[in-house]
């Protein structure tokens, strides 16, 4: 865990209030595995908290990491103010991070909107060594503009949209049963919405596959300090911060 | 020589800078960013017998220049406390002060953990705390009422063979009351404040944002509140204060200790910037010399003093 001032390359635009910022790290990219958050630090001190945002990609090569994050309030807007060339404060990399140590399985990756974020580090780190299907949901085409900033390579990719504007109408679980029947999956991960994630925790409970899902909830610290973001799981009290942001589907209490 | 040591209770601590309960884990969180023995000693998240699983739903959100938290003390008890926290942080070479923030639901509860303390030979003081606005039974209940902050205080000190600190609530009609009947029934030090009771809604869902529907306010915004309450309380008592409520620089601590509080502690201003307590050591380490003081505690109670 690192606190290191960053350069901004580039913030732009990617729909709607969707934003992508490219940021010049250091010692604070080194460790980073698909999955963790950053804490970025807001400049306005009224705004008191960083925003824990989840890490899109990290170019270890390039020494650049990569943020898509939505617009929501107060911090979020701040951030899309911000031009290149100025900094901003990380913290991190913070968090457990998807378990990315298999090889020679079929794996399905499932994102849907802002749950989209983690999948490019995530996709690139397992296709390599395994057999990837990668499911994106969102609301509509725009939603899918993120994928242009995606390798895709070797990655069967599989979208769907709720207004039907770009591939399949409808939502995540339908390419996902449909894969599950045609293919021996042995695990799936997931980010999105929860009422997403929820379906899909019970499609992997029903076929027995594993399932690791990456959790949102609100944080003071990002280090397991203030408990601020603790969730009952079935192993009892669980730091999403630390603990997580992503677990194991087994442990989540998903009724 | 060290311009900022302090004997604080007849324990001399390396500098005034302690972290509040509830802000620093359980002294571990923040090591990578710096050595907590940098710090004057360290006030543990708050403990009770049992373990506690806290309030359910959304903890925290944010306000201007602060945030409101309803953690509800979230803890995994006393047992653990001793068997796995304490040994641990020696483990790791911690070795400023520690010391424990104890909770209870009832005035025989607090006496029983006390007692279980008073085992732990590496905790060096303790916090009472009964001003937690965060839980039903028990917690602020203590605080508000100045019978029950009294026997409660008498009861513990009774049984306790440690330094002992009350933390008081600043939801109160009249703060100085309250101090001064915490003293009177034993309270070898007296800390505050905690946080003040507030809440936010949702303005599209029509609901309160907090789980519990009411929260702490911590952070900048109540520092104002926090400043002129060790003011009040300071002229009088005779025993020191831990200043704290919402200390972002060493300016706001010089603030506190001028204002008539001894030690210092950081709370909600670590999770912004994680490295605060050491740049408010630097800072009244500097303050001292610039100001040709010999001890920071030249300067303590200066408000009302001159």
């Amino acid at each position: 865990m690192f606190l290191e001032d960053c350069v901004v390359l580039e913030n732009n635009k990617i729909s709607d209030s969707y934003y992508l910022l490219k940021l010049k790290g250091e010692k604070s990219i080194s460790s980073a595995k698909p999955g963790q958050f950053y804490m970025l630090q807001c400049k306005n001190e009224s705004t008191l908290l960083r925003r824990p945002i989840s890490l899109h990609y990290i170019n270890k090569e390039k020494q650049i990491i990569e943020f898509y994050y939505e617009v929501k309030g107060k911090g979020t807007n701040e951030f899309k103010n911000i031009k290149p060339g100025e900094n901003i404060n990380l913290q991190g990399p913070l968090g457990t991070g998807f378990n990315t140590d298999i090889e020679n399985k079929n794996i399905v990756i499932i994102g849907g909107g802002m749950g989209m974020a983690p999948m490019k580090f995530l996709t690139e780190a397992l296709s390599p060594k395994n057999n990837v299907t990668f499911i994106c949901g969102g609301r509509n085409k725009e939603s899918m503009n993120i994928l242009d900033n995606f390798n895709l390579e070797n990655i069967k990719t599989i979208i769907t949209t709720d207004d039907g504007s770009l591939g399949i109408k409808g939502n995540v679980t339908i390419p996902l049963l449909e894969t599950l029947k045609n293919k021996n999956i042995y695990k799936i991960y997931t980010c999105g919405p929860q009422i997403m994630m929820k379906h899909i925790m019970n499609i992997a409970k029903k076929n027995n596959i594993l399932c690791e899902v990456s959790l949102e909830e609100r944080m003071g610290c990002g280090v397991g300090a203030c408990v601020g973001c603790s969730i009952l799981t079935k192993e009892g009290m669980k730091k999403v911060c630390k603990d997580g942001p992503v677990f194991d589907s087994k442990i989540i209490i998903n009724d | 020589m060290n311009k900022l040591n302090v004997n604080f209770l007849g324990i001399n601590f390396d500098n005034p800078i302690l972290t509040s309960s509830g802000c620093f884990g359980f002294g571990l969180e923040y090591k990578d960013y710096f050595n907590p023995n940098e710090l004057g000693g360290i006030v543990l998240k708050g403990l009770t017998l049992e373990p506690r699983t806290g309030n359910i739903g959304t903890r925290i959100a944010e306000t201007p220049s602060g945030i409101l938290n309803c953690v509800g003390l979230e803890n995994p008890g006393i047992d653990v406390l001793e068997k796995e926290i304490i040994p641990n942080l020696k483990k790791q070479g911690i070795n400023t002060k520690i010391i424990v923030n104890i909770n209870g639901s009832t005035v025989e509860q607090y006496v029983e953990i006390a007692k279980r303390v008073n085992e732990i030979k590496e905790i060096d003081m303790v916090e009472l705390n009964i001003s937690c606005p965060n839980v039903k039974d028990g917690g602020m209940a203590f605080g508000a009422n100045p019978e029950v902050a009294g026997k409660t205080t008498r009861e513990v000190r009774k049984v306790l063979n440690k330094p002992l600190i009350v933390k008081l609530s600043p939801n109160v009609t009249n703060i100085v009351e309250i101090a001064k009947i915490v003293e009177e029934n034993g309270a070898d030090a007296i800390s505050m404040i905690n946080t003040l009771l507030g809440m936010r809604i949702d303005i599209n869902k029509g609901t309160p944002i907090l789980g519990n529907t009411f929260g702490g306010l911590s952070g900048p915004a109540v520092r104002p509140v926090a400043v002129r309450m060790v003011y009040q309380v300071a002229q009088n008592v005779n025993i020191p204060i831990v200043g704290m409520g919402g200390i972002n620089s060493w300016e706001d601590a010089v603030e506190f200790i001028m204002a008539g509080a001894t030690m210092v502690s950081i709370g909600t201003g670590i999770f912004p910037n994680p490295l605060l307590p050491l740049e408010v050591k630097e800072g009244l380490n500097n303050y001292c010399i610039k100001n040709n003081l010999k001890n920071l505690q030249d300067i303590k109670g200066i408000a009302f003093k001159k």
